[in-house]
């Protein structure tokens, strides 16, 4: 077994969100270079590659059954890999096994607790598992649930439940921590507070890989974001480029005399207008700010309490999913 | 269950073991499914043949033997089948829920898992011999007269035998649902022809040969000679010996742990 290398202790992380490339130096902390696994006839991953940094929110996300899963399990070593290579802090998930398990935390999908184990002998059971846990109190406190320290896993509610998966995910003190459809079935107060906690998760220093399938998700905690369909990679970027680059705006302002439709849809990339009260909401693709403006201007029409919301990620993977060239899915689907 | 490094296991091995050893002992204790059916219902069927036998002592079917000489050695295979047969009821529930899976994730291997709760009903199987032997003699006076060799022998085949029986209805049963009706239906047959209904030696001439050759009967035929201080029939030990290894090759080739 290889030792790891030196550069594998963790730096003090800061947020990286504008441009990770600007840590192009530093060796990722993943990089998967064209996965392929099949199940049957069947291409799971269909030639996927990106890599991740150290310290970023990496999200995976796509529809159901676009290999998401699959992908992050040939990550954790779950599941080999039919061709294709990936490297863990330059360790190999199918050759360095035990190494990877150390490193690695993972929050399985669909996995719970035998119904009678206590949710801190669960934590201390994991902690004697790897080399260098954390202690489970300070996880147990972290995670604001050592008032349930003494419960059955059988009694606890979702919310609970998924910080106990999220708890066990951590306390072997992995760098990188691999959280599958972490929020599934929680009600949104619950969701907002796992955001929470994975992102107290990446302040820490740990490397997050978080498969979703909402895009609100993604778009509030992700640094970047892997958008896979039907095996393979649709786009890959900050979740604000992804929306940009499927490019609805939404903008929303008062103008200084009234308005007729018409003028509005000459304006460059309009393509809906909405009134209401005093207030007109156009929504169209391009710089649709900046071509109103002055489109308008050129009228002697000023705009005032202008409002813009980005087309969301949610515009973007449906744009992105629904136009799958022909080509990428041939013979794919069984 | 092969540890990772040379023969001996390492300080690391040692301490996941231990944490696993303390988790499995303690559910094994919360979810009662061996202790109860392995140590309890041993224990009741003790005291049930035992009063018979002092109401009605003697020859039973002209085998020389009371009726708690007979039942010693089956209320001991019944241990053994109870316990067995509750492997299904939480390693196919822990697979199912994905907690081995779970488990895999982990630098831990889900088979040293299994391997913990083995050694868990493995301590519960000797316990219920124990008890058993010590109540039928000391409290039912059955006049045992073990030999300690063939003893050994005969206990470590069966219970190897059950176990693995008890590991392949693990290893094919594909949902908790399918489990449970599997181990009834092997429950109930084990203990019948291990002999609790009726003894091969008042079974008439087809019977008698199914119930010796069968898992339960041979294992409890093999413990009856051992604890009479006599050596087993060798086509006995033999067909222990052949069902622990038809089971235990079975089991492993269809073992899943997800």
């Amino acid at each position: 077994m290889r030792a790891p290398k030196d550069n594998t202790a963790l730096p003090r992380v800061q947020r990286v969100v504008d441009n990770p490339r600007d840590r192009r130096g530093q060796q990722p902390a993943v990089r998967i270079t064209n996965l392929v696994k099949r199940y049957g006839s069947f291409v799971a991953v269909d030639g996927v590659s990106f890599s991740i940094d150290e310290g970023e929110i990496f999200g995976i996300i796509g529809p159901n059954g676009a290999g998401k899963t699959t992908t992050v399990e040939c990550i954790s070593g779950l599941r080999d890999p039919d061709s294709g290579s990936i490297s863990v802090y330059g360790l190999s998930p199918q050759r360095d096994r035990d190494r990877i398990r150390d490193l690695v935390g993972v929050q399985l999908q669909v996995s719970a607790l035998p119904p009678r184990l206590k949710v801190g002998e669960a934590l201390e059971l994991f902690a004697a598992f790897y080399a260098k846990p954390l202690d489970p109190q300070e996880v147990l406190e972290s995670l604001a649930i050592k008032h349930i320290e003494r419960a059955a896993f059988k009694n606890l509610s979702g919310g609970q439940k998924q910080r106990v998966s999220i708890a066990l995910a951590l306390v072997g003190n992995p760098k990188i921590a691999i959280l599958d459809e972490l929020t599934t079935g929680l009600d949104p107060e619950a969701r907002r507070d796992t955001w929470a906690l994975i992102e107290r998760m990446r302040n820490r220093g740990v490397t997050v890989i978080l498969v979703t399938h909402f895009m609100d998700e993604a778009e509030t905690l992700c640094d970047r974001v892997a958008l896979i369909n039907k095996g393979r990679v649709r786009a890959l970027d900050t979740p604000e480029a992804i929306a940009a680059e499927a490019g609805t705006t939404r903008l929303r302002f008062v103008p200084s005399r009234p308005l007729a439709d018409q003028a509005l849809f000459a304006v460059d990339g309009v393509q809906v207008v909405e009134r209401k009260d005093r207030f007109v909401t156009v929504t169209g693709t391009g710089d649709l700010a900046a071509s109103l403006i002055s489109a308008l201007a050129a009228s002697g029409v000023q705009v005032s309490e202008l409002e813009a919301t980005r087309g969301n990620l949610d515009d973007a993977f449906i744009r992105l999913t629904k136009d799958t060239p022909p080509a990428a899915s041939e013979g794919v689907q069984p | 269950m092969t540890p990772s490094q040379g023969g001996v296991l390492s300080r690391r091995s040692r301490a996941q073991l231990a944490a696993l050893l303390k988790v499995q002992a303690k559910l094994s204790i919360r979810e009662p499914y061996a202790l109860g059916l392995g140590i309890g219902l041993p224990a009741i069927l003790l005291v049930v043949f035992g009063v018979i036998s002092k109401k009605a002592a003697g020859n039973v079917a002209g085998s020389g033997l009371t009726v708690i000489d007979l039942y010693v050695p089956t209320v001991i295979v019944i241990s053994f089948i109870s316990i067995a047969t509750s492997l299904p009821t939480t390693l196919v529930r822990d697979r199912e829920i994905g907690w081995l899976r779970r488990i895999s994730t982990t630098p831990v291997h889900p088979s040293r898992l299994l391997a913990v709760q083995l050694i868990v009903d493995l301590a519960l199987a000797a316990a219920a011999i124990v008890i058993v032997i010590a109540g039928g003699t000391a409290i039912f006076g059955a006049p045992l007269n073990v030999n300690i060799l063939f003893f050994i022998l005969s206990l470590a085949l069966a219970i190897a035998e059950i176990f693995a029986l008890g590991l392949l209805t693990v290893a094919l049963a594909p949902s908790q649902t399918a489990a449970t009706a599997i181990r009834g239906l092997v429950f109930f047959a084990l203990l019948f022809l291990s002999g609790l209904w009726i003894q091969p030696v008042q079974a008439g001439a087809p019977l008698r040969d199914i119930m010796w050759y069968s898992p339960g009967g041979a294992a409890a035929r093999a413990i009856l000679y051992a604890v009479f201080h006599q050596a087993p029939p060798v086509t006995t030990l033999l067909t222990l010996a052949g069902y622990t290894l038809v089971f235990g090759f079975a089991a492993v080739r269809y073992f899943r742990w997800e």
